[in-house]
């Protein structure tokens, strides 16, 4: 059975069970992942998964499943047993209804490139191209993976909305040894090969470990700190999350109660852009059939949105943002970000350099976790190549820093961005993120002491 | 289902390959949810899936799928072994697989009340008690936002390869995840997320008393909030809970005796290790200090009795009175290092290949009561639980910020101090301990590696211990 007849059938079957609304996608993805460790591929991996899901509501009741099995059969099984859960669930917070269509769906441009899928031979080519790269920069040894994809989506509701879509996407991130403690990172991923930079994101991972060989321990203290895309975008896939009214509404979020309010630095607009040409998750509907949009998250350090589902605006007010994905969690369908952009500054790389002066410049970082999420006091830790700036030059390499902060802070203390900005996703950034470098003022900076 | 899985294995061996194995995972899980006393969507999850890895010119090809018909079958052995040699000429330092013993066996988590005959009436019901149990009345502080969550998920798995390993294993899970803010006007707020899990059926959440479990974790919360004083900074001795003792053995002990960080597959993703191969023997703690991880362990939720390679799980020691004693070890690294695997490959599910994992990772006892272990301790601190955690990625350098958390003065533990923070290397950390409690407990967590990312469901644990003369502070 082909994705549209069960999204057909799985809308159908919903209501005949009783159910007052139903919401039916398919997702049908086929990925490629070449992964390599010291120079050596050390495995090839290849998925082929058709993935339903269901989301089911009636009389301020929902329920929801994931089936990764593409049989009809199974799913109306599993849509069963949900409908008898729901009969005999006591009824939530509040009635949502699903977003009335029909409706038109723009084509996002850019988001698909026929070549990518048809690539195995050429990904070790491109994984050689990153490796050669790296080490022509000094690198002694590289580890990584390259990975395409090619998704096509098919979603039906019971209210009318009826849409497909389909893309592509390479992703490649290498990660650059000189000796164990001086390493670097590169990344490069688009839609569409052109686009695709393996050269470069070696040898930015080579550059940056040859930039960072002979590391001294690092000092504690407030640091003014120039932080790169990978170290940024991991920060903001956790302020774009917590921008969810899912994670508000678990109490997991310092964005509670604040719409309105200044949030941020006003150097900071964060955009989650599902429309953008060429970006990386666009995507023209999501999985309750709504169209997808440009929605601004900050404003020039101004909140002035939660991302929403169908479920979130009944319950906290405000528009729908396309935003509503089968995600897990408790909600089952529920907001995510899915390609977050932040707005260019106005310096070149070298003048940011310039404008820190005396600080820090950090490159990656890893393992971010929080104390408390509605304060955001958290910490997280450096990765790959770590430096001080003195006169707004790279002086020496440091190491075994700790970024111990508060995250609302960081995001009001952002004074200076560049103009130049890159994508960035890898294993600690799942949801991409196009940015440029950022100074942020008086960071907080612990290590290990004993 | 072994028709498919050999058919598979027959296939990949047809094409010449050194190596090949099948596996089939038939999942299926529910999750229901309170979120301030209100039910959100009850959630199903199913898989059934089949994936195939060979060995050919030492790359190692894996490929998955979920269509089940023979047609996706060949095409999934052909896309294994295809992409396996396209890659070959990109091999320096081909993939080789210890020699292990072919098995043959059938093996099932115990379950006296099964988790299928459970209605999901009846797990609505054990949220509602624990709810009821968390009325200001009840734990004395307010808990403005709080979610419950009871999770099971049973996986049924078949497994052959060319070597005539045969195994079909059967696990049931049941798990409950709790999230608070707790607030005291002119204190603040404070979070705490808990978790327990075990294998075995319902009767394992019935021993569980959640009720009481619960509300005891709240409650504590309005007393850090109540009573909590700025926490001391300096030199001091520490006492830590189970609960701190655990996440230390998990991160600093075991993931940096994970053999395939050690040996940088897991470079660019969950990072390496602060260890060399050669580094068995080599002393990091005290005399006091032993650590093993344990997949076969009763009721445990890392519980397993055979890996994803079909290798025989048992006890492995980690830290044996300080010293380095052993890594966690798969076919692939066991056959670099030139030792045997001692079965930690593990896959959560049939679309992620088996990689190297803890299952149940615990400090052993020793012979103090936890008396015993404040009775000398002139000024200090006991950290009983914490919220926030890290560690770098070669697993040196780590922090834990404790959450309940008290000041031990001549002896005693006297008022509760908010938010210590240990930040500490793994030696400095190992070595500091001088006193090993006789008490052990267990917390189940879901830790995280490989790429794509698998959240593995574990215990970490231990007694509490006493470490002397560390720095507080950050």
């Amino acid at each position: 059975m082909n994705p549209e007849q069960i999204v057909d059938q799985a809308v159908e079957y919903g209501q005949k069970l009783g159910a007052r609304e139903v919401a039916a996608a398919v997702t049908r993805e086929k990925r490629k992942m070449l992964k390599f460790a010291n120079n050596s591929v050390t495995v090839v991996q290849s998925w082929d998964q058709t993935v339903p899901t269901v989301y089911l509501l009636s009389d301020r009741k929902r329920a929801g499943a994931r089936v990764e099995n593409p049989s009809i059969d199974a799913l109306k099984e599993v849509m069963k047993t949900l409908k008898a859960a729901m009969d005999i669930t006591k009824p939530g917070e509040v009635e949502s209804t699903l977003p009335k269509g029909p409706f038109k769906y723009d084509p996002v441009p850019q988001i698909f490139d026929a070549r990518i899928p048809k690539m195995t031979d050429e990904l070790v080519d491109l994984a050689e191209q990153a490796m050669k790269a790296a080490s022509a920069e000094g690198a002694r040894r590289s580890s990584g993976v390259l990975v395409t994809s090619e998704w096509e989506r098919y979603v039906k509701t019971s209210a009318g909305a009826e849409g497909e879509d389909k893309g592509t996407d390479i992703n490649l991130s290498i990660r650059a040894f000189v000796d164990d403690d001086s390493s670097g990172q590169g990344n490069s991923c688009a839609t569409r090969l052109e686009d695709f930079n393996p050269k470069l994101a070696g040898a930015e991972a080579g550059k940056i470990a040859n930039q960072a060989k002979n590391p001294v321990f690092g000092d504690e203290g407030k640091y003014r700190v120039l932080f790169g895309p990978s170290i940024m975008a991991e920060f903001l896939d956790r302020v774009a999350d917590f921008a969810t009214a899912y994670s508000v509404d678990l109490g997991l979020s310092f964005f509670s109660d604040k719409i309105g309010q200044k949030v941020a630095s006003e150097k900071l607009t964060l955009v989650d852009d599902r429309r953008m040409p060429g970006g990386i998750n666009s995507c023209s509907l999501d999985e309750e059939g709504y169209p997808t949009q440009r929605t601004t998250i900050i404003d020039r350090g101004t909140l002035k949105t939660y991302l929403h589902s169908s479920y979130s605006v009944a319950k906290y007010g405000g528009a729908l943002t396309g935003s509503a994905f089968y995600a897990g969690g408790t909600w089952g369908i529920a907001p995510v970000a899915l390609n977050i952009v932040v707005e260019p500054g106005e310096y070149s790389q070298e003048k940011l350099f310039e404008q820190v002066g005396d600080g820090l410049y950090l490159t990656n970082n890893w393992y971010t976790r929080f104390q408390n999420y509605q304060t955001g006091d958290f910490s997280s830790i450096c990765r790959d190549g770590a430096f001080e700036i003195k006169n707004g030059k790279i002086a020496r390499s440091v190491k075994g820093l700790r970024i111990s902060d508060n995250m609302p802070r960081i995001m009001q203390s952002i004074t200076a961005l560049s103009k130049e900005r890159k994508w960035i996703r890898w294993w600690e950034v799942p949801i991409p993120v196009y940015l440029p470098h950022m100074i942020v003022e008086d960071v907080g900076i612990t290590r290990a002491t004993k | 289902m072994e028709d498919l899985i050999q058919r598979a294995v027959e296939a990949a061996s047809a094409k010449g390959v050194q190596y090949a194995e099948a596996r089939l995972h038939i999942d299926s899980g529910s999750g229901v949810t309170l979120t301030n006393g209100k039910p959100e969507p009850v959630q199903l999850a199913k898989a059934k899936g089949i994936a195939v890895r060979v060995l050919v010119d030492g790359v190692l090809g894996f490929a998955c799928t979920n269509d089940l018909s023979r047609e996706s079958l060949d095409e999934t052995v052909e896309i294994a072994y295809r992409t396996a040699k396209a890659s070959k000429r990109l091999v320096t330092n081909p993939v080789r697989l210890s020699k292990e013993k072919a098995e043959q066996a059938n093996w099932e988590t115990k379950a006296r009340k099964p988790l299928l005959d459970v209605t999901i009436e009846e797990k609505l019901a054990v949220l509602e008690e624990i709810e009821k149990n968390l009325s200001l009345s009840v734990v004395k502080v307010d808990l403005p936002s709080r979610t419950l969550v009871l999770m099971d998920d049973i996986t049924d798995r078949y497994f052959a390869d060319t070597e005539g390993s045969k195994i079909h294993g059967v696990a049931s899970r049941i798990g409950l995840l709790f999230v608070f803010t707790a607030s005291e006007p002119g204190k603040g707020i404070i979070q705490r997320i808990g978790q327990k899990g075990e294998t075995g059926g319902w009767e394992r959440l019935e021993e569980w008393d959640l009720p009481k479990y619960v509300a005891e974790e709240a409650k504590s919360l309005g007393k850090i909030l109540r009573e909590a004083k700025q926490a001391p900074r300096g030199e001091l001795d520490l006492v830590l809970g189970s609960e701190v003792t655990g996440i230390a053995c998990h991160e600093s002990c075991g993931h940096p005796q994970e053999a395939d960080r050690i040996l940088g597959r897991e470079a660019a993703q969950a990072g390496e290790s602060y260890l060399k191969p050669d580094m068995i023997g080599h002393r990091i703690g005290t005399e006091a200090v032993t650590v093993v991880d344990d997949p076969t362990v009763p009721n445990s939720y890392g519980f397993y009795e055979y890996d994803e390679e079909g290798v025989r799980a048992g006890r492995r020691t980690l830290i044996k009175n300080g010293v380095i004693a052993g890594f966690l070890q798969n076919r692939e690294t066991a056959a670099e290092l030139g030792v045997s695997s001692n079965g930690a490959a593990r896959a959560v599910s049939y679309d992620r290949e088996p990689i190297i994992r803890m299952a149940n990772t615990f400090m052993l006892p020793g012979d103090y009561s936890d008396d015993e272990l404040v009775e000398d301790v002139k000024k200090g601190v006991y950290i009983n639980t914490f919220m926030e955690w890290n560690i770098d990625d070669r697993r040196y350098n780590q922090r834990y910020v404790g959450l309940e958390a008290y000041l031990i003065e001549n002896g005693r533990i006297t008022s509760g101090v908010r938010n210590p923070i240990l930040e500490i290397t793994t030696p400095g950390f190992y070595g500091s301990v001088d006193a090993v409690g006789k008490r052990v407990e267990y917390e189940a967590a879901t830790c995280g590696k490989g790429e794509p990312e698998q959240g593995a469901p574990v215990w970490h644990g231990g007694p509490p211990i006493r470490l002397r003369k560390v720095r507080l502070g950050g």
